[in-house]
């Protein structure tokens, strides 16, 4: 179980960051208190992981075989470059660093399943398309309906605040259901637990992160999206889950973070605005191309400084 | 139905309809105060129709701060918040302006001089229709009806014609024999009746404003 430690912690990070774009909204910006919301997203990312996370987890252990040292190896590797990317302060995406890991892997092996690889990579390239595509037709369609309701003020608020709680319950589920793969589908592939211990597993890293040292990361990354006025926030919010949920059913783990970005520019597409920085959106394509490959490089360095033997002369 | 989950917004909902009903009262014995001033002076309905002037405009400020409190409390969502408390605050100025007039006329023992007499019954009638104007619009923007914008077009002519009272008031009152320092006194009065059509359509644009972005 010792060898499980590197995906429980490359779940906890993910937990940490990713709380962010889930919950970070409605808490950093009062509507809903923090551990209520920890609570309500770690129970919802536990039910993601268990009732949908199996897609993803068949994805990321088809991408090649692996036996217990390279799934230790490639799960560490992808909590490093975590690490790195977070520091340098790219938007990063540990399903990018997972699978970069895995190829790298992978290329040692010479074992590389091309056409599932395809597909992932397909789904990088629509993660933020999708997210804001999802976003400019859900923003059109609730603002007709909103619009046409005749509420009061105070009904308004409360109508946006239980889509707050909701968007990001679901947004939950959806991280859950997603991003499980990422944690513990190397241990899948190598036979060391099955589908159900990995959903539980990483499932229960991701909410121990959420529960742990979300906060913090809230407060500094959460505050961007509350720039955007409430109906915009919500859109977003649900934006990035539906799109999240999207892939899920596809089966390939994705960022939420560019799910989010996306959605956000979809907003700024609507109201004929900057929502995106050209500093943020060169962020996003560095850490598109660098996330997997230092993935790779570090999963392939690590892997060749564990077969190094000591050779006395 | 999901009330219950939402006590502190139901709170604010109670206590802002709860204010604008005190400013009704407030509206009406301001009004009251100054027909009764007008008529026979200073007498006593004067004075304790001003002390129950004073009494709805003391629990406007308590029912204020009890909103402000519960704002603290993050009851809405901060953009709801924000803007139910810039439309409270900038509607509150004009109770203090209210009870002002009142008070300065009790306590500066001001008697209304006969040739502004018809003049200063029409500023204050049309200052008051400004303000049972603006809490109509204050409750349609609430309540989210339409029909704000045309109550703001109603409240900005009677601010127009306020002002233009109020300079004939003035230009007279300095042309007139009086004594030099009633004049002075007389002149805060009337500025002061003025300042309440004024803040009547700056609440008024306010709402408008609000209206406009709350719509998406």
């Amino acid at each position: 179980m010792f060898s499980l430690l590197g995906g429980v912690f490359l779940g906890w990070s993910l937990g940490a960051n990713d709380a962010s774009n889930i919950i970070g909204t409605a808490v950093t910006s009062k509507m809903i208190r923090f551990w209520p919301a920890a609570i309500l997203a770690s129970v919802f990312v536990m039910i993601g992981a268990v009732v949908s996370g199996q897609a993803g987890i068949e994805t990321i252990r088809g991408l090649t075989r692996l036996d217990i040292n390279q799934a230790v190896i490639s799960s560490v590797a992808a909590a490093v470059t975590v690490t790195i990317m977070t520091l340098m302060g790219l938007p990063v995406s540990a399903s990018q660093s997972v699978v970069g890991a895995i190829i790298g892997i992978g290329i040692l092996n010479a074992q590389l399943n091309v056409g599932g690889l395809g597909k992932v990579a397909l789904c990088w390239v629509g993660t933020p398309v999708g997210g804001a595509l999802i976003s400019v037709i859900l923003y059109r369609l609730m603002a007709f309906v909103y619009n046409s309701l005749t509420i009061t003020l105070f009904n308004a608020d409360r109508l946006l605040r239980a889509g707050l709680i909701f968007s990001a319950s679901y947004g939950a589920y959806a991280l859950g259901a997603n991003n499980v793969a990422n944690v513990t589908a190397v241990f899948v592939g190598a036979g060391m637990i099955t589908i159900l211990a990995a959903a539980l597993i990483g499932g229960g890293s991701i909410a121990l992160g959420i529960m742990t040292f979300s906060r913090p990361v809230m407060e500094t990354v959460g505050k961007k999206l509350v720039t955007l006025d409430p109906f915009s926030a919500l859109v977003v919010s649900l934006a990035m889950a539906m799109t999240i949920h999207l892939y899920t059913m596809i089966g390939v783990p994705v960022s939420s973070s560019q799910a989010a970005i996306g959605a956000v520019l979809g907003i700024g597409i609507v109201k004929g605005v900057n929502t995106v920085s050209r500093n943020t959106l060169k962020r996003i394509l560095l850490a598109w191309f660098f996330t997997p490959v230092v993935a790779c490089a570090i999963a392939l360095v690590i892997t060749y400084l564990s077969r190094l033997r000591y050779m006395p002369i | 139905m999901f009330r219950f989950i939402f006590k502190k917004e139901n709170q604010v909902e109670k206590m802002i309809y709860a204010y604008l009903e005190n400013f009704r009262l407030i509206l009406e014995h301001f009004s009251q105060a100054l027909v009764s001033c007008i008529a026979r002076n200073r007498c006593e309905e004067f004075d304790f129709l001003t002390d129950q002037t004073h009494k709805y405009e003391s629990k406007a400020d308590d029912i204020l701060d009890e909103v402000n409190n519960l704002m603290f409390r993050k009851a809405l969502i901060p953009d709801s918040r924000g803007d139910i408390m810039n439309l409270l605050i900038a509607l509150d100025k004009i109770p203090n302006y209210l009870e002002r007039a009142l008070f300065m006329i009790r306590y500066q023992r001001l008697a209304i001089p006969e040739i502004f007499v018809d003049d200063l019954q029409d500023l204050i009638h049309t200052s008051i229709e400004s303000c049972e104007l603006l809490l109509k619009q204050v409750e349609l923007f609430l309540k989210n009806e339409t029909g704000t914008r045309s109550l703001m077009g109603t409240i900005d002519t009677n601010e127009s014609y306020c002002d233009h009272i109020e300079r004939r008031i003035i230009s007279q009152l300095f042309q007139s024999e009086l004594d030099p320092f009633f004049k002075l006194q007389f002149k805060e009065l009337v500025v002061n009746m003025g300042d309440i059509s004024d803040q009547a359509d700056r609440v008024s644009k306010l709402v408008n404003i609000l209206t406009l972005k709350r719509r998406v």
